[in-house]
């Protein structure tokens, strides 16, 4: 027994070893850091300790971070509304058979292939005031303008729309890997006993698809609170603070304005905000589950 | 493209002329190094391209010592020079130094000392390679005691362009004088310069050209907007040094500062008023795509960086303006130019930037030999001509950069000139974190969230807090 659990630890620490050095490590250093005041173009460039939570409590005041983070959190509610939605009804129509169904599946995915700060170039060159082809075309046949270096909302919007763009196919993907997982035997049953589509949908399609849900919606939900690349490329967080996401409000305090110390302190706690978010969205799909079984 | 293969040849003639010169001497110096592969990092600049593509290979034909230049964005390059020079990684044995870092590099001490190196190690001096043949722009470089800690590379100042095809239309002429009641004519005060882009609006909307009346470089959310407010737009206003009172290092008017001061405030209110008079894309312009817009002749009048200036006035495959671009210093207030030319002050921006060799790389000796390989006289015309930059106080007298400069409209003798009465940026180690928290105030301006008092009120608490807190004010 005890060779056997020699054998298999001997096997794991790579994999241990790995995480340690990219996961442990870096996290532990970054709590660290984030008890002191470091600002290498300070006078003293060195780590100054000012107390436990100094850097915390000065957060917890800090209204543009604050801001920051509740823009994230629209975004992310907003997104993933939309692309749960989209790709929900995408995959559901995946399901049947239609002309073309294989390349408009292929052309539909190809999205997810592009790295993030590709599409944010691609989205610039689209959408860009006086060169690219959108403004133009809205401009000219609805009158409207678009301009999201001047307009906050269009801005905001502007980045839902290039996400939902981004990552409605993956969303797809997956519920279309799990709705064609789904046993038939509840929807024969259900069909005998006269169910119509929509009772079939609500009663055994959504409770059936819920474990693939929670991944989905995981997966989405972190990724869209630390959102990046994309905005960068498209609007570099502007106008003003319209589109600073937290991640980029990061970015730009530790490595603009080099508040290593204070940007730690903002990472643990957007970390520690996330993980009670996805704990809070967790616990209440959980318990709805268990309520309906 | 076809500058560079016209540089390139031009430059293989030249170095074959050195060849019975230095040549000898840096294969000499180079052997030992042979098989060395040095990387660095700098700005995707025209000037950086002729350093990656032309002289590069020439050196490692010389030498066997390969050169690998990674010329990328200017965010890119700041972030991979400052983390491997913060990690002591050793990933680059060269980087770029924009004027405005190199307080914050020597400050936090990134850097080798140059003069020492070279000093120290009289077998790297490459004869007929001196720092004396720079201009004085290499003093920028310059620690307090006059060791240099980068070789220049580029220099140039932002200057007032114009469309000479525009204002000098006879129907442009007849329009602006019925329409102001005085002549039109390139912009030497700034309510000219607001007529002149008011009336050019209105002018190519009616023509049906697709142009606007001035250039603005107003990017919602990069630092360029705030780069072209500070260095460019407030002090030809005369306020300098980002209005921070550089003894208390406080910038509200209330400590003593000036940025939220009256001509920070005329300024802010004069650069944003442009914004109708400027091709829609304006607020998504950094200095790159104001390159471009005028280039494409989608602005009549605009302060571009020199970096841009030559190749926007003589290179016909990237500039549609070819032959009609005019250059003129940029307007100013009531005695600002008087100021500048005491030494009291200065009218815009002296940009550019240097090599420099991190402590943490690991091939110092060789990138000391590269480094007075691009600090030779011989190929800086050719480089001028490539990349619109001089940094050698002979390349202005040389036939072939004469004859771009006539084709520039003079921008290399405006450079030669005038050139005192720029400056580059303050004196600030915590340049980036101080505009940092500028940034966001001038993006709400420009966006018409905020007023210009009101976005200079916040940015001047803003900048106090930054200085406050890393320890700078008394």
């Amino acid at each position: 027994m005890l060779s056997k659990n020699k054998t298999g630890w001997l096997l794991l620490s790579p994999t241990i070893l790995i995480l340690v050095l990219a996961g442990l490590v870096p996290f532990f250093y970054v709590l660290y850091v984030g008890f002191f005041q470091w600002n290498p173009l300070a006078v003293d460039p060195s780590l100054q300790f000012d107390g436990f939570a100094s850097n915390y409590r000065r957060l917890i005041f800090d209204e543009i971070f604050l801001e920051s983070i509740w823009r994230s959190i629209k975004f992310s509610v907003v997104t993933l509304s939309i692309e749960l939605t989209l790709g929900f009804l995408l995959a559901l129509s995946l399901l049947s058979s239609f002309p073309l169904k294989s390349f408009f599946r292929s052309v539909h995915t190809l999205p997810l292939v592009i790295a993030p700060i590709v599409v944010g170039s691609i989205f610039k060159l689209f959408t860009v005031q006086g060169l690219g082809p959108l403004p133009h075309i809205l401009k000219d046949y609805f009158g409207y303008t678009l301009n999201y270096g001047l307009n906050a909302e269009q801005a905001f919007w502007m980045i839902v729309i290039m996400d939902v763009w981004h990552w409605t196919p993956f969303v797809t993907l997956t519920l279309l890997a799990g709705l064609s997982a789904l046993p038939q035997d509840p929807y024969e049953s259900a069909k005998i006993d006269g169910a119509n589509n929509f009772q079939i949908f609500t009663y055994i399609t959504i409770p059936m698809m819920v474990p693939v849900l929670i991944v989905v919606i995981f997966i989405r939900l972190m990724d869209s609170l630390k959102i990046v690349d994309e905005v960068w490329m498209l609007t570099g967080g502007g106008p003003g603070y319209a589109t600073r996401f937290t991640g980029i409000h990061i970015w730009k305090e530790v490595f603009e304005k080099r508040y290593y110390g204070l940007g730690s302190a903002m990472s643990i706690l957007y970390l520690y905000i996330t993980i009670v978010i996805c704990w809070v969205l967790y616990s209440v799909m959980v318990a709805r589950g268990k309520n309906e079984d | 493209m076809k500058k560079l293969l016209f540089a390139l040849v031009a430059s293989i003639f030249s170095f074959s002329a050195m060849a019975g010169g230095h040549a000898d001497w840096f294969k000499e110096a180079g052997a030992p190094y042979k098989g060395t592969v040095l990387q660095g990092v700098a700005e995707n600049t025209p000037p950086g391209q002729f350093a990656g593509e032309v002289l590069a290979k020439e050196f490692e034909k010389l030498t066997g010592i390969k050169v690998q230049l990674e010329n990328t964005s200017w965010d890119q390059m700041y972030d991979k020079a400052i983390k491997d020079m913060e990690a002591n990684s050793g990933i680059y044995d060269f980087v770029y130094i924009e004027q405005d870092i190199v307080y914050d590099y020597l400050n936090r001490d990134f850097l080798v000392n140059i003069t020492e190196g070279l000093a120290s190690n009289p077998n790297l001096q490459a004869p007929g390679v001196s720092l004396d043949d720079f201009t004085t722009f290499i003093d920028y470089f310059k620690d307090d005691t006059g060791d240099v800690f980068g070789v220049p590379m580029e220099a140039f100042i932002k200057v007032y362009l114009y469309r000479k095809d525009l204002f000098e239309r006879a129907d442009a002429k007849a329009a602006f004088r019925a329409q102001y009641g005085y002549g039109l004519s390139p912009a030497t005060s700034f309510d000219q310069y607001r007529d002149n882009a008011e009336f050019f609006t209105h002018f190519c909307a009616e023509q049906g050209m697709e142009c606007w009346g001035t250039t603005v470089q107003g990017h919602t959310g990069h630092p360029a907007s705030t780069y072209e407010f500070l260095e460019s737009i407030a002090p030809s206003f005369g306020l300098y040094n980002w209005g921070v009172n550089m003894d208390t290092y406080q910038s509200c008017v209330e400590n003593g500062g000036q940025l939220n001061g009256g001509r920070a405030k005329a300024a802010l209110n004069f650069w944003t008023q442009l914004l109708p008079f400027a091709p829609p894309e304006a607020l998504q312009s950094t200095w790159s795509e104001v390159g471009s817009s005028f280039a494409a002749g989608r602005a009549a009048q605009g302060w571009v960086y020199g970096e841009n200036a030559a190749w926007i006035a003589t290179d016909a495959e990237k500039s549609a303006v070819v032959g009609n671009v005019g250059v003129m210093l940029p307007p100013t207030a009531p005695g600002v130019m008087t100021q500048a030319a005491a030494g009291n002050g200065y009218i815009g921006y002296y940009d550019g930037g240097a090599y420099g060799i991190p402590h943490s790389s690991k091939n110092k000796e060789a990138t000391m030999l590269w480094l007075q390989f691009v600090a030779m006289n011989e190929h800086q015309a050719d480089w001028a001509i490539a990349g619109g930059r001089i940094t050698h106080k002979d390349t202005y007298a040389d036939p072939k950069v004469m004859a771009v400069d006539e084709q520039a409209d003079g921008y290399f003798t405006l450079m030669r000139d005038t050139g005192f009465l720029y400056a580059g940026a303050p004196p600030f180690p915590f340049h980036g974190a101080g505009r940092g928290a500028i940034d966001p105030f001038i993006y709400s301006a420009l966006a018409g969230e905020m007023t210009p008092e009101e976005a200079l009120d916040g940015a001047c608490q803003a900048l106090d807090t930054v200085m406050a807190d890393l320890g700078y004010q008394n």
